[in-house]
């Protein structure tokens, strides 16, 4: 049940992104939505199941992206440890709190796109569309981002997904 | 010796530099490190459901619902027909004395290329990176580096093969560059992509004479994109005082947001050289 979850929602998100929005000409600026979903499963579920699942999405999301392999991976990694490391010193249950790491990893996402599109990329100059993207990007995780996260918590907890000691308790999401 | 803290700190920088460095190798070499076609083979049979299912969807709406302005656009299209016979007549001349004078100077004949017909299935998730997911792969003789074309222009060119499915990355890609000509004065440069809906048309001297509206073609000198492909028209020309070259601005012939259907071009075959009589 709790991976069949998990899995129908990624495959869910993946297809949005993939094969919709790009076709919805005021949604093509959208953010990338498996971001709430890694911050979700890096707060609830246990090490040793998330990050191999935050890895794979990782994984997948370089095969399906034309960036250089290893920049989702490379992302989804990192977000996953900050997640863990903050909730040692900070109070998940706090909805504000959960609102900021949505849109400050969405930000980070898009620096770490455009450090690599510099650094990396053929031309050391940034990319004409930048503040285009990034803005755009910014005003859909502020308008819809803490929503969804907060939806995927009380979903997890609608449907009973058991919970297995994961940092913080389930009714911890009000 | 060390406290855990510092054996931390460590940890982490160590994983980073390691992290960086591998990102750097693989951006520079374009190496999946073998795990590059994992992803499309487990994914894409979603995505191609979902993109069937939406156009059959809007295909009824379009072919049953949407008759009226189909009405008009067969006029529109009937007068464009008239015109485009006689062009094409007059193409066909042109072509045949083309064929003539080829025979007469002893040149090889152009390559025939085969090509395959593949649907779009599936856009890039990020805004950074132009690149589109398509149904045909290794199966169907396609490999990486093929040329993506489409009658109004070039596509891009296959980046990643998995058996039945394919990543091709757009001209206008950050990352793409074509060897190109303006089809008129022949000035040569290169058509790279700006990750926006236009391109850049690059080392193109400025003793060259370029205008606005000229036809940019694949100059065929990179080895991915046949000659004479059309890429684009020259959108705007601008001249620095103390560069060389111009800086030109090209506008695709193709509309990357609304791709459906691409032709992929298969390795041209054995080519019979053209010395008869």
């Amino acid at each position: 049940m709790r991976y069949g979850f998990y899995i129908g929602i990624c495959l869910f998100l993946l297809i949005i992104q993939t094969t919709i929005f790009p076709y919805i000409p005021g949604m093509r600026g959208m953010y990338d939505m498996l971001i709430p979903f890694v911050i979700f499963i890096s707060i609830c579920l246990p090490i040793r199941e998330s990050l191999p699942f935050a890895l794979a999405l990782g994984l997948i999301m370089d095969n399906l992206s034309g960036g250089p392999f290893g920049l989702y991976l490379t992302f989804y990694f990192w977000l996953f440890m900050g997640v863990r490391f903050t909730i040692k010193f900070l109070r998940v249950s706090n909805k504000f709190f959960l609102s900021v790491v949505v849109i400050v990893a969405v930000l980070v996402e898009n620096m770490l796109m455009i450090a690599t599109s510099v650094f990396f990329g053929p031309v050391r100059q940034l990319p004409v569309n930048a503040f285009l993207v990034v803005t755009q990007q910014f005003l859909w995780v502020l308008a819809t981002g803490p929503i969804f996260l907060l939806s995927l918590l009380a979903l997890a907890k609608r449907l009973n997904i058991q919970w297995d000691g994961a940092a913080p308790p389930p009714n911890a999401y009000g | 010796m060390f406290s855990k803290k510092m054996v931390l700190i460590v940890g982490v920088l160590i994983l980073i530099t390691v992290n960086v460095i591998l990102l750097s190798f693989s951006s520079k070499s374009q190496s999946t490190f073998g795990l590059g076609r994992v992803g499309l083979s487990l994914v894409s049979p979603f995505q191609e459901l979902v993109t069937r299912s939406i156009r059959f969807a809007r295909d009824i709406w379009e072919h049953y619902f949407f008759l009226v302005t189909v009405a008009h656009e067969n006029e529109n299209l009937k007068k464009s027909l008239n015109q485009f016979v006689g062009e094409s007549n007059q193409w066909h001349e042109i072509d045949m004395a083309n064929s003539r004078l080829r025979n007469l100077l002893n040149f090889q004949k152009a390559p025939t290329h085969k090509v395959v017909a593949a649907e779009v299935i599936g856009k890039d998730p990020s805004g950074w990176f132009k690149t589109i997911i398509i149904d045909k792969g290794k199966s169907d003789g396609l490999k990486k580096g093929l040329a993506v074309v489409l009658p109004t222009g070039i596509v891009g060119q296959v980046i990643e093969a998995a058996g039945h499915y394919s990543k091709v990355m757009l001209v206008i890609d950050r990352n793409s560059a074509v060897d190109a000509m303006v089809q008129r004065s022949r000035a040569r440069g290169i058509i790279k992509g700006e990750s926006a809906d236009q391109c850049r048309f690059e080392f193109v001297l400025r003793k060259h004479d370029v205008q606005i509206d000229d036809t940019v073609i694949a100059s065929g000198l990179d080895g991915v994109y046949p000659k004479g492909l059309r890429i684009g028209r020259v959108a705007d020309i601008s001249q620095r005082n103390a560069d060389i070259f111009y800086e030109i601005t090209v506008a695709p012939f193709v509309d990357y947001e609304k791709l459906e259907e691409v032709l992929v071009i298969l390795p041209p075959q054995a080519q019979d050289v053209a010395s008869q009589p």
